[in-house]
């Protein structure tokens, strides 16, 4: 009983995951601008990956549960410091984010 | 059911790799092309787990949490580098 509940919660985190990186590599191609593009690709890609690790937590043994905690604590720990480098460099470099006022409206 | 939905999620996320290197390889510029690295690691770590679920070796793992530390670091000194033109 408890085997199946695990299971099914399993498969449905590994289901989430994959849809939220599928969602997140679509912005990352997509999107207009890099800073949407990162936007888009940071946050859903890891969002998509800790549900990753967490069902790999549900389905194994406790000795896989300490280093499954460790990735996903790691990547929300350096994932933000990650995209802030990558967003400072092309600010740096003279890319600006196009408004969406930009027009010619008064 | 539970290694079907598995292993339709393995071969789901290696798709996904195989679209991230195409947009790797057709990318405008260095940036982006920082960004889609840096989003490729982050899809290989879910492949590894899901590697991790479906086949019970726990040692997939090891390699995950190696390749985020040097994707981390990677990322970090080539965008400091574009950015600013020098690492330190």
């Amino acid at each position: 009983m408890v085997q199946t509940i695990l299971f099914s919660l399993a498969d449905a985190l590994v289901l989430i995951g994959v849809s939220l990186i599928t969602i997140g590599v679509y912005g990352m191609i997509r999107l207009p601008n890099l800073y949407t593009q990162l936007h888009a690709a940071s946050k859903a890609a890891v969002l998509g990956v800790i549900p990753t690790l967490l069902a790999a937590i549900v389905t194994l043994e406790p000795a896989v549960v300490f280093h499954a905690l460790l990735i996903g604590a790691l990547l929300l720990i350096t994932t933000p410091v990650a995209s802030h480098a990558i967003a400072r460099a092309a600010f740096l470099r003279g890319e600006r984010p196009g408004l969406p006022d930009d027009g010619d409206r008064a | 059911m539970h290694q079907i939905i598995f292993f339709v999620a393995l071969v789901w996320a290696t798709g996904l790799v195989g679209i991230s290197v195409g947009s790797l390889v057709t990318a405008p510029s260095a940036i982006k092309r920082i960004l889609v690295l840096d989003t490729l690691t982050l899809i290989l770590v879910a492949v590894l787990a899901l590697f991790t679920a479906a086949q019970r070796v726990p040692y997939y793992l090891d390699a995950a949490l190696v390749l985020a530390l040097l994707s981390f670091v990677g990322t970090l000194a080539a965008a400091r580098y574009y950015g600013e033109g020098r690492v330190f």
